[in-house]
């Protein structure tokens, strides 16, 4: 009898869940759809609650499923389909393939060689890899993997450079069959497009980026190499405006709050502020939410005379033609008046959408009506943790990840049972 | 303390939209104080102005002086029900302001208006300027996040305006469907008396060559300047009372609010207005409902036609004596015939408008039906009456003409109740606006 937990999505959520499961005794897989484990944290430059880079908590994470042998992960893979039921699902994966084999020594030959670039979605799109790349320098696996995609028809550049004879540009995608007790879905996030915002203007306007994006300006790992300078013109940015629920609350876009928006916009401010103390931060909200002890750091920010809180929705923005800024339209609810300010930069606390929705996820399970996997309503064996359930910080996450652990030990303990019994 | 009149506001603002009808419990009624009358108020006038003061509390500190909102519960009821059923979705997000295009940049609209409307603010609404400088362009109601359509909220604010500055009983009954057969009923007997009395039910005169003609009909002396005049006056008597009402009010609450009383006073500003108003410039500025500038436009002007014609016809006849029907190639017919297609059109308009681009702004309550219904009645009975006679078809004739009466008269009577006394009231706020310096920049 298999004992063996399923979690699909290698983020902070699906590692959490695997992980605690396994030092509990089970078995755990983790299938991933990225080249790389780690999900949105690995993209973030500072997290909560300590604020400090993701490299600590991912790092230890990666160290326990590297020591625990009861632990194994797919990466470039998708569940295809599942069948059977509690204690007994069967889970057809596929394997996608990364061209790159395990004689990978990251050596880097092989980019060097590769005439080719596509777009770096670590990065959001501010910069470039080449087709064959590092996803980044907190991978996991720490092996190059090529997009196929953006090769130039029959090139083998890369494969003539290694050394190794790390790739194998014949490589093929794979299926594999994962008997198990239970199933954790960890399917995370992917940051709304902020395009659809018409009024915003994000398409449009260079120096209008979103908040995962201003993770990656600040991140010493990003393409300014943490020097938060704007896209446009590379220009410093001293004078920075965060408008808060970009697209959130919002039925034209999303309907509902994200939960961390304003808690990243307040951190986000701290990036600015924390390296150069000239810099001006005015964040436009609705509504400020800083649960908990969260209300510590906002209080923090209320003190900097450098950051002003706006009460009042950024409705309008439009680009200054000179100087390529963009302009900001509120009305400042509680100083009184319509306003027109001029940035350097403008960031959009834009929300989380989940990344499963129906029709891309082949298990059998119900949403709620924004989208989010509806844990109430699951097939038994089943459990969701993370985003993937509810807008949820990290933290929060972590704590939902280990209780699907949990659950996923009494599944299996079920499943033992029964067996035992017949 | 300041602070706790910003939550109790925020717990109406923010909760979710209760079903409309079932706003606040009974018990909040007590508070209001039905028996002030409006001259007594201003102390609750004062109490209005609280929400700003309140607010700048959390940020600004201390000095701020508590005070307490009354919320006119009543009048939370009546906004839900004149049409502003999202009122409460409203979470106070100032997209609205933005999205504006004609609203003052000091004073903008309409998001205060969301707030003081479920707050129950009804000095502040009804006495407020900005609630006729709304020109229903419904940017707002486009972009509004939560759906809570502050346009057709502002809209049935200005519609309770109306009733508070005329006779309430009677603008309540106009605006209502239900009331329509009984409120049609008067003009209908009037006309009706006027024919039987003159005694063209069964015979009906004709005019030499046995043509139609409509002044033998109805006389022109005898039947219609006495009936068109007496309702003529009354309407404008009514809306000339009423803009002086609102007129007031404004000037009330401007200078509670700290404002200096304007130099010049309505007919010092009233030209500029009427010249800036006759181009239709605000219209032109609305995003979502930018034709409405050409359509209002045409039924605007095909109105100044026909008032012009309708003098006209006057002088012709009391003064020259020249008696109708009048050539087609007189100039008095030109006008009245131009007016009447533009008129037609404008209409037209604003009808398929209405339909092709409903979405979120919706099709419009039955306020606004009763104003379109009745002039597009009036235009083609008008243009009827002309045409059937020009066929002298008698049969059609008369019975088209009788109805074309019985509408204008219709509109007469209910002018000062019903949606076309928003010509009064935005030409009143227009010019209050001007005069105040208000909203410098945005004609």
């Amino acid at each position: 009898m298999s004992d063996k937990v399923l979690v699909i999505g290698g983020g902070i959520s699906g590692i959490t869940a695997a992980v605690e499961a396994a030092e509990a005794g089970m078995e755990s897989v983790i299938v991933e759809r990225n080249p790389s484990l780690g999900g949105r944290v690995a993209q973030l430059y500072k997290y909560f609650p300590k604020l400090c880079p993701p490299y600590c908590g991912l790092e230890i994470n990666y160290r326990r499923i590297r020591q625990n042998p009861k632990i194994s992960y797919y990466t470039l893979s998708e569940v295809e389909s599942v069948s059977g039921s509690e204690g007994n699902f069967t889970a057809a994966v596929k394997i996608n393939p990364r061209y790159v084999n395990e004689k990978c020594t990251n050596c880097s030959d092989c980019a060097a060689a590769c005439p080719v670039e596509r777009s770096n979605d670590y990065n959001y799109g501010m910069n470039s890899t080449k087709a064959i790349y590092l996803p980044h320098d907190l991978a996991f696996p720490m092996s190059y993997v090529l997009d196929k995609n953006a090769c130039n028809n029959g090139c083998q550049a890369c494969a003539d450079a290694c050394q190794y004879g790390a790739i194998d540009l014949n490589m093929e995608a794979k299926s594999v069959e994962v008997d198990a007790a239970s199933i954790v879905v960890a399917t995370g996030w992917d940051p709304y497009d902020a395009a659809k915002i018409e009024n915003l203007n994000f398409a449009s306007i260079p120096n209008v980026i979103t908040n995962v994006m201003m993770e990656r300006l600040a991140a010493p790992n990003g393409p300014t190499k943490g020097k938060i300078k704007r896209p446009s013109d590379g220009k410093e940015v001293k004078n920075i405006a965060f408008a808060q629920c970009a697209g959130s609350r919002d039925e034209n876009n999303l309907a509902y709050c994200s939960a961390i928006c304003c808690m990243a916009s307040l951190k986000q401010a701290t990036y600015l502020r924390d390296t150069d103390p000239e810099s001006k931060a005015e964040i436009f909200y609705i509504d400020l939410r800083a649960p908990g002890k969260y209300e510590d750091f906002l209080r923090r920010l209320q003190e900097d005379e450098n950051v002003t809180l706006t009460k009042g929705k950024v409705a309008k923005i439009e680009e200054d033609a000179a100087t390529g800024d963009p302009v900001v339209t509120v009305e400042d609810v509680l100083g009184g008046g319509k306003i027109e300010k001029q940035f350097d930069l403008v960031v959009l606390a834009a929300g989380m959408e989940p990344a499963a929705k129906s029709g891309n996820l082949s298990l059998n399970i119900s949403f709620e009506e924004h989208g989010f996997v509806d844990g109430d309503r699951l097939d038994a064996g089943i459990t969701v943790c993370g985003v993937a359930r509810r807008p949820d910080d990290v933290t929060t996450s972590v704590q939902d990840a280990t209780g699907a652990a949990l659950k996923s030990k009494q599944v299996a303990a079920r499943a033992i049972q029964t067996a035992g019994g017949k | 303390m300041a602070d706790e009149s910003v939550e109790k506001g925020e717990e109406t603002a923010g909760a979710d939209a209760p079903k409309a009808g079932e706003t606040e419990p009974e018990s909040a009624v007590s508070t209001a104080d039905p028996g002030v009358g409006p001259a007594e108020k201003t102390e609750s006038g004062e109490a209005g102005a609280t929400p700003e003061a309140a607010e700048t509390g959390p940020a600004g500190g201390d000095a701020i002086p508590a005070r307490v909102i009354q919320p006119d519960v009543r009048f939370v009821r009546d906004v839900i029900n004149a049409g502003g059923s999202d009122l409460k979705k409203c979470y106070q997000c100032a997209t609205c302001s933005v999205a504006c295009n004609i609203t003052p940049d000091d004073t903008p609209f309409p998001r205060k208006e969301m707030q003081w409307a479920q707050w129950g603010l009804k000095e502040k609404l009804t006495g407020s300027p900005d609630i006729w400088l709304c020109h229903q362009c419904n940017d707002c109601t486009a972009q509004c996040p939560r759906d809570a359509k502050p346009g057709t909220v502002m809209q049935a604010i200005a519609k309770m305006t109306i009733a508070n500055y005329s006779i309430s009983s009677i603008a309540k009954a106009v605006g209502s469907a239900k009331t329509f057969v009984l409120m049609a009923l008067l003009p209908v007997i009037i006309i009706m008396a006027a024919i039987g009395i003159q005694g063209h039910f069964s015979n009906v005169p004709r005019g030499g060559n046995g043509a139609i003609v409509y002044s033998e009909f109805m006389n022109v002396y005898r039947a219609i300047d006495p009936i068109f005049t007496i309702f003529f006056v009354i309407a404008a008597v009514l809306l000339i009372l009423g803009g002086r009402r609102y007129w007031n009010d404004m000037l009330r609450n401007h200078v509670s609010e700290g404002g200096a009383a304007p130099e010049k006073g309505f007919f010092g500003n009233l030209w500029p207005t009427v010249t800036e108003f006759l181009a239709h410039k605000r219209f032109r500025k609305c995003d979502e409902t930018r034709d409405r500038a050409n359509s209002h436009l045409l039924v605007f002007y095909a109105f100044v036609g026909l008032l012009l014609t309708t003098a006209w016809a006057g002088l012709y006849m009391d003064v020259i004596h020249r008696e109708s029907p009048f050539p087609m190639y007189d100039p008095i017919k030109i006008l009245a015939n131009i007016s009447a297609a533009a008129g037609i059109i404008g209409i037209t308009m604003v009808l398929i408008y209405k339909f092709t681009h409903a979405g979120k702004i919706g099709r419009g309550s039955y306020y606004d039906w009763w104003l379109i219904g009745t002039i597009y009645v009036l235009l083609l009975t008008g243009i009827g009456s002309e045409l059937l006679r020009e066929a002298n078809t008698a049969v059609f004739a008369y019975p088209v003409y009788s109805l074309h009466l019985m509408t204008v008269l219709f509109l007469f009577i209910y002018a000062p109740f019903s949606k076309m006394a928003h010509m009064v009231y935005r030409m009143v706020a227009l010019v209050f606006a001007r005069a105040t310096g208000r909203d410098l920049g945005v004609e």
